[in-house]
């Protein structure tokens, strides 16, 4: 028998009975649509899970900070338990009290984000780049205007943030003495025309890192006006002529004695443990917006720059780490970036043992996708019974046809079927079902996928105002010929027993005349 | 090849103390009991006898469609108690051709499909098979309906589709079981004349059962007469 009958019998066989293989391929169109719509469904949720997580690096990016790193543990196995007891008692005590032990005697240091632990962490494999982020209150002066401000480094390195600058330039170089101002803040000193935006590029800003409680080192104000009574404009003006009257001292008419006495008073106390003032001047290249309302939306995935500075970050660091005491007690944080989001666990792993605390969004987003996953796992198993339920119904149609085809078969032994030949003729008819079948169901599925997109996505868009980028179903070539197998497997499974019987009909039985 | 005949010609057909029981133990038919026959090649025979005298039976167990309870039988030279079961497809399928009282034929298939069949099963590609199943049904002279389905022939033309069908691998041996008996009597004698044609032009071996005595003695050179599973008689 050729392999072209073996396909052309059944598939005679099958154009015979029109209706009776209309309504058993029927339940594996149902069955194979499910499963497709399921197994599509779940790959899409999951990819669109991973891209709209990939979005601005986020899922590869992990946030370092300083933690805390145990030096010696004392080992229990000296603990000494007192008294007669039973061995199991002695045990369960013993064990107790070397627990107590060693958390008892636990040593832990802190591990800052140093130079050397910077330079480490550039160093992990899979780590692509390495931004320290240096961030905090500063001292800005404009000409001779100082204005507390808040500095961050890092934006620079977002491609996004070109887009934010509306007056001069972003960094070239990542250790350029360079300064970007908010345009918040240039309002806020007085730069408030576009002339005066334009003007202000090229100019040099001075930057002083303080310690923590750094501000004006007195405090002025209007003896017949409560601090509730006046203005915001008020007090500003006031901070910003106690800021300046320490550097104007030599203006006023006062003695060597009492300048000297004010200069004295107005020296910030210093212990041995602070960090020194450190400064320097930096020349302003542009001047950049705040977020739109839409870029909001993404903030969480890029470095925000809600400051009103930017130094590029190399430049922040070289500052930042001129004062020894600061190298000691190293940056606030770093942000490393992973080659895969496959490694990023592993990364983090390596960040954790040495001391530091890691975070990424890869956990997260991995719990997010196990959710989805079992949810599609449990729809699959729907389907998946769904296709059983209708390869019974299968195996009961053939068994039907076997019996109602038992003269034909009967004939067929008589001029020279084997029983193989028979059986593999059934198989393949069981089999013809479930790839038209499976190919029916496959395709409504992707055709239902559509309309079925377009309304989930409408529903992201008006619940949550986001705009998925892609659609949430996939249907790949794997999970066409996975649900492909399956039908097809299942089928012809369901037309093992009737081909079995079929090739056992006694053709003497079968060929009896009425 | 076939044993030697009695008479000195290679035979056939030898069946040698053929039983065959149908049921179990306490239910059994005895079908056949203990038949023996030679039939030479080339060579035509008919098998007489009532309803239930096992010339059916025999006739089965001649076409491979039935296995022997004991004793032994070879059929074109083949040892039919020793053939595995794809053997035995095979025997059917090319040694053998096959003719029934009730013609059975596919009803679904058209008539060129029908007379293909034996041809599938041995494996013959299909442009093949079907020039030979077109040759086959314009030698029994339906060369104008290879098309239609058996429901759209008369009784004579199916059973002319039968013995295409039948003869259409060339078997060496042609049993036909009563292959006239739902025909009238003219076309019964059409269809005879075809079948007895082509065995004379193959000197295939014809092995007839049918209760019609004259039709026996016009169509065989021999009447074996069967009795509760026992041959009786043989004339000449």
């Amino acid at each position: 028998m050729q392999w072209t009958d073996i396909i052309r019998w059944p598939l005679a066989s099958l154009a015979q009975q029109k209706m009776r293989t209309s309504l058993t391929t029927l339940g594996v169109i149902f069955g194979a649509f499910v499963l497709a719509a399921s197994l599509s469904i779940n790959e899409g949720v999951q990819r669109t899970i991973e891209r709209e997580s990939s979005r601005g690096d986020v899922a590869r990016k992990v946030t370092v900070s300083s933690g805390w790193r145990a030096t010696e543990t004392k080992t229990a196995d000296d603990v000494k338990v007192a008294g007669r007891m039973s061995p199991e008692r002695h045990e369960r005590i013993r064990k107790t009290l070397a627990e107590r032990a060693k958390q008892g005697s636990a040593r832990q240091e802190q591990v800052n984000l140093t130079p050397e632990q910077l330079e480490t962490l550039s160093r992990i494999p899979h780590v692509r780049k390495m931004v320290p982020v240096v961030g905090g209150p500063v001292v800005a002066t404009l000409g001779n205007r100082p204005e507390e401000a808040s500095v961050s480094s890092g934006a620079g390195e977002d491609p996004e943030f070109r887009k934010r600058v509306i007056f001069g330039r972003t960094f070239t170089k990542d250790d350029e003495r360079s300064v970007l101002l908010s345009e918040m803040f240039a309002y806020r000193i007085g730069l408030v025309d576009d002339a005066d935006l334009e003007q202000v590029i090229g100019m040099p800003l001075r930057i002083e890192i303080r310690n923590q409680e750094g501000g004006p080192s007195l405090y002025v104000s209007l003896t017949d006006r409560s601090r509730a009574a006046s203005t915001h404009d008020e007090q500003m003006a006031l901070r910003q002529l106690a800021w300046q009257i320490p550097e104007a001292l030599d203006r006023f008419s006062l003695t060597d004695a009492e300048r000297s006495a004010l200069r004295e008073a107005l020296q910030p106390e210093s212990s041995a443990a602070d960090p020194a003032v450190v400064a320097d001047d930096f020349r302003v290249v542009g001047i950049f917006r705040d977020l739109t309302d839409e870029e909001n939306k993404d903030a969480w995935s890029r470095f925000p720059a809600d400051t009103d500075l930017v130094l590029p970050r190399q430049t922040a660091v070289a500052l930042t780490f001129r004062d020894p005491s600061r190298r000691e007690q190293g940056i606030a944080r770093a942000v490393l970036f992973v080659d895969d989001m496959k490694n990023v666990q592993e990364v983090v792993d390596k960040i954790e043992a040495l001391g530091l605390n890691a975070g990424s969004a890869v956990e997260y987003i991995e719990r997010e996708r196990l959710t989805y996953l079992l949810i599609f796992g449990a729809m699959t198993c729907v389907a998946g019974v769904a296709l059983l339920v209708s390869s019974l119904g299968i195996a009961n149609t053939m068994l039907m046809s076997v019996l109602e085809r038992r003269r034909e078969i009967g004939i067929m032994k008589a001029v020279g079927a084997a029983d193989w030949q028979l059986q593999a003729l059934f198989i393949i008819e069981g089999g013809l079902i479930g790839l038209i079948g499976g190919s029916l169901g496959l395709l409504l599925a992707w055709a239902t996928s559509f309309p079925s997109d377009a309304w989930v996505r409408d529903m992201v868009r008006r619940d949550m105002d986001i705009d998925l980028s892609c659609s949430i179903f996939a249907f790949s070539a794997q999970i066409a010929a996975t649900i492909l197998l399956f039908t097809i497997a299942v089928t012809i499974l369901a037309a093992l027993y009737p081909a079995r019987r079929a090739s056992k009909v006694d053709p003497v039985t079968a060929l009896r005349h009425d | 090849m076939g044993s030697v005949c009695e008479r000195g010609e290679v035979a056939a057909i030898r069946a040698v103390e053929v039983r065959k029981v149908y049921g179990a133990k306490h239910a059994s038919v005895e079908a056949l009991r203990g038949v023996s026959i030679e039939v030479a090649s080339g060579e035509r025979v008919a098998l007489l006898g009532k309803s239930g005298s096992g010339k059916s039976t025999f006739l089965n167990l001649l076409g491979g469609l039935d296995r022997l309870s004991s004793g032994g039988l070879r059929v074109g030279g083949r040892d039919l108690d020793r053939l595995s079961g794809r053997a035995m497809a095979g025997f059917r399928s090319t040694t053998v051709g096959m003719i029934f009282q009730s013609f059975n034929l596919i009803a679904s298939r058209s008539a060129i499909a029908n007379v293909e069949l034996p041809m599938v099963f041995a494996g013959r590609s299909s442009r093949d098979r079907r020039a030979t199943a077109r040759e086959a049904l314009e030698a029994v002279g339906l060369g104008e309906r290879l098309n239609h389905l058996p429901d759209q022939l008369s009784g004579g033309e199916r059973q002319r589709v039968a013995v295409a069908r039948a003869l259409v691998n060339r078997p060496r041996v042609v049993l036909a079981d009563e292959p006239t008996g739902n025909l009238d009597t003219q076309t019964a004698r059409q269809v005879m004349d075809l079948i007895l044609d082509h065995v004379r032009e193959d000197a295939a071996t014809l092995v007839l059962v049918t209760h019609d005595e004259e039709l026996a003695a016009s169509c065989t050179d021999r009447i074996v007469r069967l009795v509760d599973g026992r041959i009786v008689s043989q004339i000449p």
